[in-house]
């Protein structure tokens, strides 16, 4: 299968083992979500994948090829964008992605460079030099750079970092196209009520080991989850609740912890049967939330 | 490594260069400097001779070739000696290691780009050379020679910071570096050769026939011996030879002696009261080159033999292997990491 395979995936830097075995599938056609906590080698897997790094084990296959024995066939494959970059200040958006396309060994790097720029909103831009760019600009041209060469695989380490909520929407839309045209995606990001929107599966990383890969429409149910709640009269709500796990109410509303979607349901019923006029109860976060903050500690 | 993907990064980096800094203020004033000093040697010349010296072109040229030599050394470190590790302080290098260039493909790049730019400073000396050249005694074969080895000898320095801007995290450290090497090159090999010169000096005994006024075959004069002590420089010549200077002074063609027309024309106004000194003779690259020859010899041997052939392939060597080194470091997926150093 294409795509992107690794299995038991180990690197270490010196005494530091960033992963120390991380498995991970991503299909062709999907997007799949890397999720977990600052250092726990999202990024280090990345450049595994993305041919910049030797794994000290495991084994791993980028479209079809591997990245250490063929990292040139790979690179012809893949797209990657780090989570932070450089541009070449002193170049325009046009030269440098004309530069990435010529790069990739592009014959038709210009035409190529003219179609990215207008799908990255940059045409009024494109003559400027990179530095004239807003920070959510530059990551739009850097996404671009990545996907010059018309990528089956794509890498993004963080790519909605910094991105203002329009610019996250269509960040959202265009991987979606671009996995609908049957690229493998792979987005590690923090940003979880975007990828419950966006990835079709999801493997949560913690301290280097993959302790969990589900499809997203299958995660398994966390059992402890928080339900806010709100009702007209706060009071009566406040005494309905006497004896269950919330928190002191604020504007938004009171939050309570349940172990289960019946203990939900239950509370909800009885919240009723008190007769507290109750408008609205929902869960707080997505279940991708609730599962990762299960999974990792 | 193909010759596109090098032409690739090489315009790149020197479209970025261009773009940076302020080249034609600093092109300006190399090129002002150079016109300046080119003149005043000349009208010293005029000074001392009164006008009246063959040659005059022969003491301006080895200046200004010896004075170009010396700023170049001094510019072109900076040209490639924060390219790589300064690249990864900017998030650059590693985007473009995941293209299909190959590791040769950017350091060769990286490598030509810088190369060319002291190239373009070298070709800003051209004015100045050619008006030496109008003043006579300085054959185009020479200013060809000296070019090609002044290109040359820029190039190793180039390759040499480029390979440290590859091994070292910190670009102050690599830029440091590539000075002390500039350094080590110029002033190092003169004071180790200096040095060396003094340990090499050895105790010799030295026997001739001695003097006896009524010597015969039955009985014959004793020798005599002398002692004394001499220090060996064919020993330690090599030490002096990587130098730039040395290299350039000895690798330029020698003067062509005297012709029977020129002495006759001498000679003619020496009767006439009017002396000329023939400025061949001071040429400051050509006393350097008799110098450094005299010191690659056998002691009893009476000639010198070149010294050039050996430094300049040295230090074009060094800058081959500084390129292959760079090539490998930049090679990736890599294996091992210095410490501290992020790959993106």
């Amino acid at each position: 299968m294409d795509g992107v395979v690794a299995h038991g995936v180990r690197r270490s830097f010196g005494p530091v083992q960033a992963v120390r075995g991380i498995d991970l599938t991503a299909r062709p056609g999907e997007v799949t979500a890397l999720v977990g906590p600052n250092g726990a080698g999202k990024t280090t897997l990345l450049l595994v994948l993305a041919t910049l790094l030797v794994p000290d084990a495991g084994t791993v296959s980028v479209a079809g090829h591997d990245p250490v024995a063929e990292p040139d066939e790979v690179r012809a494959r893949m797209g990657w964008s780090p989570d932070v970059f450089g541009l070449y200040d002193n170049l325009t958006c046009r030269e440098y992605l004309q530069f990435c396309g010529r790069a990739m060994k592009l014959v038709h790097y210009e035409a190529r460079a003219a179609e990215l720029l207008e799908q990255a909103r940059l045409v009024e831009k494109a003559d400027l030099p990179v530095h004239a760019l807003s920070r959510g600009q530059k990551q739009r041209l850097g996404l671009m750079r990545a996907l010059v060469h018309s990528p089956q695989v794509l890498l993004l380490d963080e790519p909605a970092a910094g991105l203002d909520p329009r610019s996250r929407v269509e960040l959202r839309e265009l991987l979606r196209r671009l996995a609908a045209e049957g690229a493998a995606v792979i987005v590690s990001s923090h940003l979880l009520a975007d990828l419950e929107e966006l990835a079709d599966a999801v493997v949560f990383v913690d301290q280097g080991v993959t302790v969990g890969e589900h499809r997203l429409d299958a995660l398994p149910a966390a059992a402890t989850r928080t339900w806010r709640l709100r009702a007209l009269e706060l009071a009566p709500l406040l005494k309905a609740l006497k004896g269950t796990d919330h928190d002191e109410p604020t504007a938004a509303g009171v939050d309570v912890r349940l172990p289960s979607d019946e203990a939900a349901a239950d509370l909800l019923a009885t919240l009723v049967g008190k007769g507290v006029r109750v408008v609205s109860c929902q869960p707080v976060g997505g279940q991708l939330e609730a599962t990762y903050l299960e999974l990792t500690q | 490594m193909t010759l596109q993907g090098i032409i690739t990064v090489a315009e790149q980096e020197f479209t970025i260069r261009i773009r940076a800094g302020r080249w034609r203020w600093l092109l300006g004033a190399w090129f002002a400097v150079l016109t300046l000093v080119t003149l005043l040697i000349r009208l010293a010349v005029q000074t001392v001779d009164q006008g009246r010296a063959q040659d005059k072109g022969v003491i301006v040229y080895g200046g200004l070739t010896l004075l170009v030599l010396g700023l170049a050394l001094l510019v072109v470190p900076t040209l490639s000696a924060q390219s790589v590790n300064g690249d990864r302080e900017r998030g650059t290098l590693a985007t473009l290691q995941v293209t299909r260039l190959s590791a040769g493909d950017i350091a060769v790049g990286k490598f030509a780009a810088a190369w060319g730019t002291s190239l373009v400073f070298l070709a800003m000396t051209l004015p100045p050379v050619l008006y030496t050249m109008t003043q006579g005694g300085v054959p185009f074969g020479r200013v060809a020679v000296v070019t090609v080895v002044v290109a040359l000898l820029l190039g190793s320095v180039i390759a040499i910071s480029l390979c440290l801007s590859s091994l070292l995290h910190r670009t102050t450290t690599s830029g440091v570096l590539a000075y002390l090497v500039v350094f080590a090159l110029t002033v190092g090999t003169t004071v180790t050769f200096g040095l060396a010169l003094a340990l090499s000096s050895e105790r010799y005994t030295q026997t001739v026939p001695g003097y006896c006024p009524g010597a015969s075959a039955t009985d014959p004069c004793p020798y005599s011996s002398y002692q004394g002590t001499r220090t060996r420089a064919d020993r330690v010549w090599w030490l002096l030879a990587p130098n730039p200077f040395v290299i350039l002074a000895d690798a330029a063609p020698k003067l062509p002696p005297e012709t029977t027309a020129e002495r006759l024309q001498r000679e003619a106004l020496a009767l006439r009261g009017v002396h000329v000194t023939n400025l061949r003779d001071s040429d400051p690259l050509s006393g350097l080159g008799r110098a450094v020859r005299g010191a690659h010899k056998a002691p009893g041997a009476s000639n010198g033999s070149p010294v050039w052939p050996w430094g300049l392939g040295f230090d074009v060597l060094v800058g081959v292997g500084a390129l292959w080194v760079t090539a490998r470091r930049l090679r990736t997926p890599s294996r091992d990491l210095p410490l501290g150093q992020r790959v993106a």
